[in-house]
């Protein structure tokens, strides 16, 4: 590939940065379903996006072909965005950025055939359904993807790297007398074929069958406003949607967050860090580089109840006259890099969940969720949750189940009263969404927020 | 040879190879999508994106098994490397007697359907219909943070063809212009709200040719976004309780997606839908009759066969309260013993009255009007849902103030049975042509 004459061709037209986001993926599933292994998938695909950025503006176009011809046509296209002045040079040398290895592969992928592969999901069946004798369907999905990426930019960096992403997922199927319920669990990693042990499939076979045969005896609860203490780990979904998204700093930088002008101020109590991190290793949410050449940190949004830093890519960083936090990210060479999350969590506090809960005299636990939402403008957020407990004078009572939970981001991050020390990161298989999808993970100790509206039943 | 040649030539080639190479039989998709957005961002252009898609997926059945594979390589050498990775490991999996072709007698057998506009809007028009659509609010309400205009067009090809004949080809536009406003709340607030037009030709944004960027529909369309925005500003939360709900028809289709999903052929086969030994019994009010019109050429969502090549026709689905059918591609229905209808819905209609949002919001006296579902979900098989809402209290027929932060919690199928009245309103952006509904006795949860 002539990696200088693309990126000429982007900034014919003039243009601040330009850069050239090549990628080969290749993913393989098989699935179960009604006790047997009988479908498989596979995907092979690639091309290169170009992108030229002038001021916050952005032209971007991609092709699928290797031929020079359609590349070069891609990089005019993208060069459109600029229509005056002068463009940067482009260096007669690229230099390989030095990238740590968060994610390496024991056994890559493609050396394990469906055949290797399929036992582990028959075991995965099999110790679903001996598991629990109301256990009635089970699917089992598993699926690994393998993309190799090789990135130039108009600064004159350059980095090539693969990155593995493999996830398992169960959803079960129960009956009892006439009523069902279902459940789902997962796990993803960035691994390799290693991320198959015994010991995962009897930890989600047990996992799905409890949570599963947990929904027979709960309810929607009765709904209101009422202190709610969000257990350890995928309770991280707070803080995705409550600030996370709000701090993501294209829409800071347009103005259009909630949190544009709270930047060193409070905005939660003290002792509060919340992170955003790329380093964990093997995480679901880890990169090494980010989809447009900064190397992936750990980066503090929230010290000690200070809001710190927002979550940067090339463009906001350059408007904040600020260093990019590594959250430039895209979904594939088909999409343009905006600021998106990694793994991000609240580190641990100094209570513990038992005292969380005992402080409660009416209100809600709940620890398992499904999906959430914000608008970023006015702070609303929402989370679902699949099950959980009423607390009654300090005590877990009524299971309950299927309720939407809605605060406001800056009003519930200050009604946060109590931080346990408990952090767990959640490695399920969580995907964000924000018109592409990209891979994330996020954690939390338990916490106990003092007020929140909670959905269900007069 | 233009791309769609090239496409149909490697189709033929992989259907050949792959029956050389052993499969018994095989499916090709071939996709190819041409697609532009320009972004204008208050006065300036802020995003140009341009994407050119060509995509084979390879259905492969062989020794009574299945697999699928998917790519964007067209050449001869890459295809060949694919079919036997894949069809290796089609030969290790459980044998699936389930999965077959489209029997000849349902397939589709028609001419190509070509739905596709000929002339693509050149690009200076393009930007003069952003900027007069941005141009139209700037400057007119100092509450205004941003205002954001994207404009997108679309052509999609779409060829299938299988070893036993099958031969389906159609070819489509579509074309857009999204609005949104954020403006200033109060506190930090920054309430954003939008508005859209679009359909299969650039009349459907009010051009009379595609030189010419006059269209006042484009300035309208941000006027309404503006005037949204505004008009959720000081929202308020109000007492938990069950209430008169009136869910504007672009929202109404949140609260369908349960119900449709619970009519597919993979939830009811896996026993993961609410709506399980339902076919023939009352699962809504009889307000509800909903209606699967798929060749409804001047809508999105029109198709003549489905994702297998299977004929698509009208259907009622569900037919004054009554379920008359469910979603079954062939593979769900062998395995249900059922016959085939089709894979998922096209062009679904909502039958109602003649009212729209105000009209109905008149009639209900005191309630609450629901704009926009702020997360949420249903549990697929109970039917238990719970959803974030945003909207406007109504008294004495007339909006009052906006409310946010609220939820709305039940049950489907008891929601749907306390449907009192459906409008005529439904937008026609959407291949759901959901109307605005009137539902009763809805619980939310508030103060």
């Amino acid at each position: 590939m002539d990696s200088k004459k693309l990126l000429q061709l982007a900034l014919r037209k003039g243009g601040d940065y330009a850069d050239l986001f090549c990628e080969q993926s290749f993913s393989n599933s098989i699935v179960l379903k009604d006790g047997e292994v009988n479908t498989a998938g596979v995907l092979h695909e690639g091309g290169i996006g170009v992108r030229v950025v002038k001021g916050q503006n952005t032209g971007y176009a991609y092709t699928e072909s290797a031929l020079p011809a359609d590349r070069e046509k891609a990089a005019i296209t993208a060069s459109y965005i600029a229509d005056k002045g002068g463009a940067v040079e482009v260096p007669s040398h690229f230099t390989t950025l030095p990238l740590p290895n968060r994610y390496p592969v024991l056994t890559p992928w493609e050396n394990l055939s469906a055949r290797e592969k399929m036992p582990f999901l028959y075991d995965l069946n099999e110790r679903t359904f001996g598991a629990d004798k109301r256990v009635c369907k089970v699917i089992a999905q598993l699926a690994d993807s393998t993309s190799t990426i090789e990135f130039y930019n108009s600064m004159g960096d350059h980095f090539t790297e693969v990155r593995p992403l493999a996830s398992l997922r169960i959803t079960c199927i129960m009956e009892r007398n006439g009523q069902r319920e279902a459940a789902s669990v997962s796990r993803s990693f960035r691994m390799g074929a290693e991320f198959l042990t015994q010991e995962l499939v009897c930890e989600l076979a047990q996992e799905v069958t409890e949570k599963t045969a947990f929904l027979f005896d709960a309810k929607q609860p009765k709904g209101g406003v009422m202190p709610v203490v969000m257990s350890a780990g995928s309770s991280g979904i707070l803080l995705h949607e409550a600030i996370g998204h709000a701090f993501e700093a294209d829409f800071v930088r347009k103005n259009e967050s909630i949190f544009s002008d709270q930047m060193g101020k409070r905005i939660c109590k003290e002792g509060i860090h919340i992170v955003d991190d790329g380093t964990l290793p093997a995480s679901r949410g880890a990169l090494n580089v980010d989809d447009e050449g900064v190397l992936a940190q750990k980066t503090y949004m929230v010290t000690d109840g200070i809001l710190t830093s927002f979550l940067h890519d090339r463009i906001s960083a350059r408007f904040f006259n600020t260093t990019p936090t590594g959250n430039g990210r895209r979904e594939s060479f088909r999409y343009m890099p905006i600021p998106r999350m990694r793994a991000t969590y609240m580190e641990n506090g100094s209570d513990s969940q038992e005292s969380l809960i005992a402080s409660v005299k009416k209100g809600l636990f709940v620890d398992t969720f499904s999906n959430g939402q914000v608008q970023i403008g006015a702070g609303d957020f929402t989370f679902f949750v699949k099950s959980g407990y009423l607390i009654e004078n300090g005590k877990l009572t009524q299971p309950i189940k299927d309720t939407n939970i809605i605060g406001n981001g800056p009003q519930t991050l200050s009604e946060i009263t109590g931080v346990a020390n408990n952090l767990i990161i959640d490695n399920g298989a969580w995907t964000c969404g924000k018109g592409q999808s990209c891979p994330v993970s996020c954690g939390m100790p338990s916490v106990l927020i003092s007020s929140l509206t909670v959905g269900g039943r007069l | 040879m233009n791309e769609k040649n090239l496409l149909q030539e490697m189709c033929k080639y992989t259907v050949q190879s792959a029956l050389n190479k052993g499969a018994s039989a095989v499916r090709i998709t071939a996709i190819r999508e041409v697609s532009n957005e320009f972004t204008v961002l208050n006065d300036s252009l802020e995003k140009i994106q341009s994407a050119t898609d060509s995509v084979i997926q390879i259905h492969l059945f062989a020794d009574g098994r299945y697999g699928t594979c998917t790519t964007n390589k067209k050449d001869s050498a890459g295809i060949d490397r694919l079919l036997d990775h894949t069809l290796t490991s089609v030969r290790l999996l459980a044998k699936d007697p389930f999965r077959k072709l489209v029997p000849a007698k349902v397939r589709y057998e028609g001419s190509p359907i070509q739905i596709a506009f000929q002339g693509p809007l050149k690009t200076e028009t393009k930007k003069e219909l952003l900027f007069s659509c941005t141009n139209a609010v700037l400057g007119k309400n100092p509450a205004l943070i941003n205002v954001s205009a994207t404009l997108a067009d679309r052509r999609r090809w779409i060829h299938i063809e299988d070893s036993s004949g099958l031969d389906c080809t159609s070819d489509e536009t579509w074309y857009s212009i999204f609005a949104e406003c954020s403006v200033k709340g109060s506190d930090h607030t920054r309430p954003s709200d939008w508005d859209v037009i679009g359909g299969i030709t650039p009349a459907a944004l009010g051009l009379e040719d595609c030189s010419t960027p006059h269209s006042s529909l484009v300035g309208e369309c941000a006027v309404k976004a503006l005037k949204r925005a505004l008009d959720k500003r000081n929202p308020q939360k109000i007492s938990s309780g069950r209430y008169l709900v009136l869910v504007e028809n672009r929202a109404a289709s949140t609260l369908l997606a349960p119900i449709i999903q619970a009519l597919s052929g993979a939830s009811l086969q896996q026993k993961n839908s609410f709506l399980l030994n339902q076919l023939g019994q009352r699962i809504a009010s009889p307000v509800l009759t909903l209606t699967d019109d798929p060749h409804r050429k001047e809508l999105p969502g029109c198709r003549f066969f489905d994702n297998e090549g299977l004929a698509t026709k009208k259907r009622t689905v569900i037919d004054a309260g009554i379920l008359n059918t469910f979603y079954l591609d062939t593979y769900y229905a062998g395995k249900m013993k059922m016959p085939c209808t089709v894979s998922s819905p096209s062009v679904l209609t909502l039958t109602g009255t003649e009212d729209n949002l105000l009209s109905l919001a008149g009639q209900m006296n005191n309630g609450l009007v629901v704009t926009g579902f702020n997360g949420g979900n249903c549990n697929p098989v109970t039917g238990d849902f719970s959803y974030g809402i945003e909207g406007f209290y109504v008294e004495n027929g007339q909006f009052s103030f906006p409310v946010n932060e609220m939820v709305m919690t039940g049950n489907m199928t008891e929601l749907w049975n306390h449907l009192i009245m459906a409008g005529n309103d439904a937008l026609t952006t959407s291949s759901w042509l959901t109307p605005s509904l009137l539902f009763e006795h809805v619980e939310l949860a508030g103060l």
